[in-house]
C-alpha cells in the first residue's frame, strides 16, 4: 500500500467514523464504542510489546485517562473533546516514568512493575475518596455529557486514528529499532541506537493511546469506580487480542479486538452472565495462542496465502 | 505505647512468616528456570480449596491435609509444566509471560465455575485462638502456627539445596545453565522438578491460607502481587533474600496500618511502593543477582 492509498483509505475511515453511528440502533452502537476502546488499548499494547516491553498494566493508563476525564468534567466543566488532552499527557507522562523507573530492566521486570503501578493507582484512587469518591465512585457530570451518536463518532474516530499511527509507525524508521530492541537491547545499543530513548518514546505514546480509551469509557458510561477503572480485564483483552490477531502486525489487534468482541458477545448469549466463563474463554486463547498460534491469525492467514501461491506455481509449472 | 510497639513487632514478625509461605515457591521457581509463574496465586488457590474440602468432607484438620495437598499440588504443577510451558522454554519471555497469565485465569476460572465465588474458610479451633499477654498484646494463634510452618519449610528448602545431589543440580542450574548441562545434568528435568517443588509449596501455603483468609477463586490474585512484591524487594533468586524481603514488607506494612490514619487501606499500596524504590535503588533486590539480564 503506497501513501497515497493509505491516506485515501483513512479519509474514508474517518467518514465512515462520522456517519455511521447516525445510522446504528443503540445496542449496536454501545458494541461499536466498546470495539473502540478495545482497539485502542489493543494497539496501544502491541506498541509495547512491539518493542519487547510486556505490559501487564494497561488497566493503570486506561483508569488515568478515566478519572482524568471525569475530574475535570466535573471540576472545570471540561468538554468531552478537550478532555482527551491533559489525559493524554498524563498517561504519556506516565509511561515516560515507567520506562524510567524500569530503565535498567527488562522483560519480566517490566511486566511486573506494570502490574504494580496499575495496582498502586487503584489503591490511591480507593484511599482518596475526597478527590476519586473513593469506593463508592463518581458521577461524571451529566449536562455535559454529548449525545450516543457523537460519543460513538468520537470513539471511532480515535480509534482510527490510533490504528494510522500505528500504521504509519510500522512504515518507519522506529519500527525497525524498535524490532531490534525486541530482540536484543544490548546489541541494539551496539549499533548506535539508544534503547532508552526508543524505550520511553514508546511507552508515552502507548499510555497515551490507552489512557484515551479510558476517556472515553467515563464520558461513554458517566460514571467510574476505582474496581472497574482499574479493572484487570481490560490489560488481559489488551493482550489477547494482539496475541490472538497477530502479534507484532498493525492489523492483528483490530482483527484480534473483532474477534475477542464477537467471542465475549457469542458467550455471554449462550452462557448468560454465568460468572468466570468468559474469563476462562479468554485464558485458554490466551494459552492455545501462545503454544500453538504465536502470529495469530494474520500468521495463519500469510501462512495459507504462502501455501497455496505455492500449489499455484506447481500447476501451472514454474519451480 | 511500648505495648503498641510490641504488638506491631508482633504483628510485623507474624505476618512475615505468612508472606515468606506466599513467596518462597515462586522465588524457587524463577531461581532455576528464569521464568515468573503469574499463575502461583492460583496454585496456593486451589491448595486451599483442597484445604477446605478435606475439612468439610472428611473433617481433616488442615494442618494433617497439608502433605497430601502439597503433593497433589506438586504432581499438578509437574503435569502443568510438562503440557504447557516445557513446549515453549526458548521462546521469548514474552509468551512465557503470557502464558503462565493464561493459566492463572484458567485455573482460576475454573473454580470459579465449579465453586462460584462465595466465600469460604477452614475453622479448626485455632483459627480464632489468640494468646493475650500483659492486657494489651494479642497474638493469634493461626498466625503462630503459619509462622512455625514458613521456617520449617526454609529449612526444609536450605538444606535440601545444601545436601541433597538433586538440590546441588539445582543450584547449579540457577547459577549456570549452560555449565550445569555440561556436567551432565539434565536442566529440563531440573526445570521440572523446581516447578513441582514450586507448586507443592505454593498449595501447602495454599493449606495454611485456608484457615487465615477466605477462601473465594480471587484470593490467588492479591497473593501472587504481593509475592512478586517480595521477591523483588528480597532479590529472586535467592531464599533468605525472599525471607528478608517478606519481613521487611510485612515490617513496612504493619507499621502503616498502626500508625498512620486509614493506615490499613493504605498497608495494601505499600508493597507497591516499596518495588518502585527497591527498583530504582537496587533492581536485584536486597540480596539477589539477577538484576541485568532477567
Amino acid at each position: 500500500m503506497n501513501s497515497t492509498r493509505a491516506w485515501m483509505v483513512i479519509a474514508a475511515a474517518f467518514l465512515v467514523a462520522l456517519v455511521l453511528p447516525h445510522f446504528l440502533p443503540p445496542g449496536l452502537s454501545e458494541l461499536a464504542t466498546r470495539l473502540s476502546t478495545l482497539i485502542l488499548v489493543a494497539v496501544s499494547w502491541n506498541m509495547m510489546a512491539n518493542a519487547g516491553l510486556i505490559s501487564l498494566g494497561h488497566s493503570g493508563f486506561w483508569g488515568l485517562g478515566a478519572y482524568t476525564a471525569a475530574l475535570l468534567a466535573n471540576a472545570v466543566h471540561m468538554p468531552f473533546w478537550l478532555t482527551i488532552v491533559p489525559a493524554m499527557i498524563l498517561g504519556g507522562g506516565f509511561g515516560v516514568l515507567l520506562a524510567y523507573i524500569t530503565g535498567r530492566l527488562r522483560g519480566l521486570f517490566f511486566a511486573i512493575s506494570t502490574l504494580a503501578m496499575a495496582e498502586a493507582l487503584r489503591v490511591i484512587a480507593l484511599m482518596v475518596p475526597k478527590l476519586t469518591g473513593g469506593a463508592e465512585g463518581l458521577f461524571v457530570f451529566d449536562e455535559i455529557r454529548p449525545g450516543r451518536e457523537t460519543m460513538t463518532s468520537f470513539a471511532l474516530c480515535l480509534a482510527v486514528a490510533t490504528v494510522a499511527i500505528s500504521y504509519f509507525l510500522s512504515k518507519s524508521r522506529f519500527q525497525y529499532a524498535l524490532r531490534a530492541m525486541r530482540d536484543s537491547e544490548s546489541a541494539v545499543q551496539m549499533l548506535g541506537v539508544n534503547p532508552a530513548r526508543f524505550r520511553m518514546g514508546v511507552t508515552a505514546l502507548s499510555g497515551a493511546i490507552a489512557s484515551c480509551a479510558g476517556v472515553i469509557s467515563a464520558w461513554y458510561t458517566g460514571y467510574l469506580d476505582p474496581g472497574a477503572a482499574f479493572d484487570m480485564k481490560i490489560t488481559i483483552s489488551a493482550q489477547i487480542a494482539p496475541l490472538f490477531g497477530g502479534l507484532y502486525t498493525v492489523s492483528g489487534p483490530v482483527i484480534g479486538a473483532a474477534a475477542i468482541m464477537t467471542l465475549s458477545e457469542l458467550t455471554r448469549i449462550y452462557f448468560g452472565y454465568s460468572a468466570g466463563v468468559g474469563l476462562l474463554v479468554y485464558g485458554v486463547i490466551l494459552v492455545f495462542g501462545v503454544l500453538f498460534m504465536p502470529s495469530g491469525v494474520v500468521g495463519l492467514y500469510g501462512r495459507w496465502r504462502n501455501r497455496s501461491k505455492r500449489r499455484g506455481a506447481l500447476a501451472e509449472g514454474r519451480p | 505505647m511500648v505495648g503498641l510497639l510490641l504488638q506491631i513487632l508482633a504483628d510485623a514478625l507474624l505476618l512475615g512468616g505468612v508472606y515468606t509461605l506466599m513467596a518462597i515457591g515462586l522465588s524457587l521457581a524463577f531461581g532455576v528456570t528464569r521464568i515468573i509463574n503469574f499463575a502461583h496465586g492460583d496454585v496456593v488457590m486451589y491448595g486451599a480449596y483442597g484445604a477446605f474440602f478435606a475439612f468439610a468432607g472428611l473433617n481433616i484438620d488442615p494442618l494433617l491435609s497439608l502433605p497430601m495437598v502439597a503433593i497433589l499440588g506438586g504432581i499438578g504443577g509437574y503435569l502443568l509444566f510438562k503440557m504447557t510451558l516445557d513446549r515453549i522454554l526458548n521462546d521469548i519471555s514474552i509468551n512465557q509471560v503470557l502464558l503462565t497469565f493464561g493459566l492463572g485465569l484458567v485455573l482460576q476460572n475454573v473454580a470459579v465455575i465449579l465453586w462460584t465465588g462465595d466465600e469460604r474458610s477452614t475453622t479448626p479451633s485455632y483459627a480464632f485462638d489468640s494468646w493475650l499477654f500483659s492486657d494489651d498484646i494479642v497474638i493469634a494463634k493461626g498466625r503462630v502456627i503459619a509462622f512455625v510452618i514458613a521456617v520449617l519449610f526454609v529449612i526444609m528448602l536450605l538444606a535440601w539445596l545444601r545436601w541433597s545431589e538433586l538440590g546441588r543440580a539445582t543450584r547449579a542450574v540457577s547459577q549456570n545453565q549452560a555449565a550445569a548441562s555440561l556436567m551432565g545434568i539434565n536442566v529440563r528435568a531440573m526445570y521440572g522438578l523446581s516447578f513441582a517443588l514450586s507448586s507443592a509449596f505454593g498449595a501447602a501455603t495454599g493449606a495454611i491460607m485456608s484457615f487465615l483468609l477466605p477462601i473465594t477463586p480471587f484470593m490467588g490474585f492479591p497473593i501472587m502481587v504481593k509475592a512478586f512484591a517480595i521477591i523483588i524487594l528480597g532479590g529472586m533468586d535467592s531464599v533468605i533474600g525472599t525471607v528478608l524481603g517478606a519481613f521487611f514488607l510485612a515490617i513496612a506494612e504493619t507499621a502503616i496500618a498502626y500508625l498512620v490514619p486509614q493506615g490499613i487501606g493504605w498497608a495494601e499500596g505499600v508493597a507497591f511502593f516499596l518495588m518502585v524504590l527497591m527498583l530504582i535503588a537496587r533492581p536485584a533486590g536486597i540480596l539477589g543477582t539477577a538484576g541485568r539480564d532477567a
